[in-house]
């Protein structure tokens, strides 16, 4: 049975933020305790709360976006729209039992597919931009799981 | 007295061995000799008995060939080399025997010369000379053991050649993975990056004179290029998209690897100095893992074109693309021997992840490690042996290697975690 693969929006603002584009769990932890929020803490909180979450999921070796998939984006397109200097990047991952190099292809066709919806939703292109971390990141990104939500 | 304990001794060593591997072949390394005398045969003396040992190490790590452990009561004179005690190594039950010799040279240098003869027909195998300075007797170490590899098996020593992967320390987030270079007996270990950014699937050029990996120093993995003398790197190719899957051509002039064109990975070629890009295949699914045919004239990839991933051939020129793998399961991460005979594989099943080897034709697929968590399949020059990574159940991945003759793959000892490996050819 393999894992689903998550997907994961970050924001960014400026080149500030090359530390904080870790990925997120994969499912909703217990609420953390909030810290005060700057301004992209508040901002990715803001988008987190009102997309419905930063991931979205794809089925083994996918990179169709199923109803739910598409109900999230749809929100985050509209989000996006409403806040157009904010940049975000879209992280894709493979399935942790891929190969290594397959695991990188898919990662980025599924952070692909998801950018093309976007942009089909009206999301200017330049403002969201892909990158895969195959399968070598899965699992990780506890962390700023909690920064975000 | 005291030599003929040694040979008992050895003689039961030698049993002990070859009982336990039955095909590996019994080879006799009595210490080195030397034709100098006094402070300078001493010193030569000195040499030869690191060269003999280095030379054990050698094919102790090949499963071919059974070491008999090095005895410095098993010192012989000088002429001797050429006319040993072929009854005492039968009795010691060797059936190949290496000796030598070190001399020095009026320019400071040293001569190290190296036998291989056959012990039951008292017959010359092999001999080669070689001139290296005083502190670099272990090249000349490698050389002769590649000498006795290739005298008893036929195919190519895999000794004096260099494996990179990468170093992998810590867990989790704090995970840092650095492309690191070493000799093949774990000596002149290297770093190549700094674990800044991680680092993936090194891939070293024939020669040995440079390097590529996938970087994601720029925030999308793209390969570069590192040459290995001066230090340099640089971009691949110009430009943010993604790449990954380097491989180089066989006379190091071209790269061949996968490239991302919004939703579509395809496989491409470039000069190995970034310029001349060309794009081999054009197919709506994922193609990765190009290795190119040891003559250069044939590229072997994988393709998720029919469905699920199967290894295909095709010209290197794009042309000619068909499926060889029909197995059933999925197949990834090709690499072609350097014998051009055979190509090993991922296998994706049930089961996990595999090892195993199919004909360059398609034909004769085994599977060679049972898993789960093995992938990335490089192979020695000799063509009879495979590196790969195995991921353990504890989170760390390990270098492993498996001979093709299906004994029990063996860890390759790395000082941390390793993965990703490739090996070289022999080097010049």
């Amino acid at each position: 049975m393999r894992v689903k693969a998550a997907l994961l929006l970050a924001l960014l603002l400026g080149a500030t933020v090359a530390e904080a584009q870790l990925p997120g769990l994969r499912r909703r932890g217990p609420t953390p305790q909030q810290p005060v929020l700057s301004t992209i803490d508040a901002q990715r909180a803001e988008f987190a709360a009102q997309s419905g979450g930063t991931t979205v999921y794809f089925g083994t070796n996918s990179a169709i976006l199923g109803a739910p998939a598409k109900a999230t984006l749809g929100a985050q397109a509209a989000w996006l729209r409403r806040h157009p200097a904010v940049v975000v990047r879209i992280e894709g991952y493979g399935d942790g039992l891929d190969t290594r190099d397959h695991a990188l292809a898919v990662g980025a066709r599924r952070a692909e597919e998801v950018r093309s919806y976007l942009v089909l939703l009206g999301v200017p292109g330049a403002q969201v931009s892909t990158t895969s971390w195959g399968k070598e990141r899965t699992g990780l990104g506890r962390t700023v799981t909690i920064l975000v939500r | 007295m005291k030599k003929i304990f040694g040979s008992l001794l050895l003689l039961g060593i030698g049993s002990a061995a070859a009982a336990q591997q039955p095909t590996a072949m019994v080879i006799a390394i009595p210490p080195l000799t030397s034709p100098d005398s006094g402070n300078k045969g001493n010193e030569m003396l000195a040499i030869g008995w690191n060269v003999t040992q280095a030379i054990e190490a050698d094919l102790r790590q090949t499963a071919e060939v059974m070491p008999l452990k090095p005895n410095r009561d098993d010192y012989y004179p000088y002429p001797e080399v050429t006319g040993p005690n072929f009854t005492k190594w039968r009795q010691a039950r060797a059936k190949t025997l290496v000796t030598g010799f070190v001399q020095g040279r009026s320019d400071g240098r040293v001569t190290v010369g190296c036998y291989v003869y056959d012990v039951e027909k008292g017959r010359e195998l092999a001999r080669k000379g070689f001139i290296i300075g005083a502190n670099d007797w272990r090249r000349a170490a490698h050389k002769c053991s590649g000498l006795a590899y290739t005298a008893i098996t036929g195919a190519p020593g895999i000794f004096d050649t260099r494996i990179a992967y990468v170093a992998e320390t810590g867990v989790g987030e704090a995970r840092t993975r650095r492309i690191a270079v070493m000799d093949s007996d774990g000596q002149g270990h290297r770093y190549l990056t700094s674990g800044d950014a991680m680092a993936l699937t090194p891939r070293l050029a024939a020669k040995g004179d440079s390097l590529a990996y996938v970087s994601f120093a720029g925030g999308r993995p793209a390969v570069r290029v590192i040459d290995l003398g001066s230090g340099q790197e640089r971009a691949l190719v110009p430009g943010d998209a993604i790449s990954f899957a380097p491989h180089f051509s066989p006379d190091g002039s071209r790269i061949a690897f996968s490239m991302m064109l919004g939703a579509n990975s395809d496989i491409y070629v470039a000069s190995a100095s970034g310029g001349a890009l060309r794009r081999l295949t054009t197919s709506p699914g994922i193609d990765t893992d190009p290795s190119f045919s040891p003559d250069g004239s044939k590229i072997v990839f994988e393709s998720d074109r029919g469905g699920s991933q199967q290894l295909y051939v095709m010209n290197a020129d794009g042309t000619g693309q068909r499926r060889i793998t029909f197995g059933g399961g999925w197949y990834a991460a090709p690499s072609w021997s350097p014998d051009g005979q055979s190509i090993a594989f991922t296998r994706i099943g049930q089961d996990g992840r595999r090892i195993g080897v199919v004909g360059a034709d398609g034909g004769g697929e085994k599977v060679l490690t049972s898993g789960p968590g093995d992938e990335g399949p490089t192979w020695a020059a000799s063509s009879r042996e495979i590196l790969f990574q195995r991921s353990l159940g504890t989170g760390r991945t390990t270098l492993y290697r498996v001979s093709l003759d299906g004994s029990d793959p063996r860890e390759l000892a790395t000082p941390q975690g390793g993965s990703d490996p490739d090996w070289s050819g022999v080097a010049e």
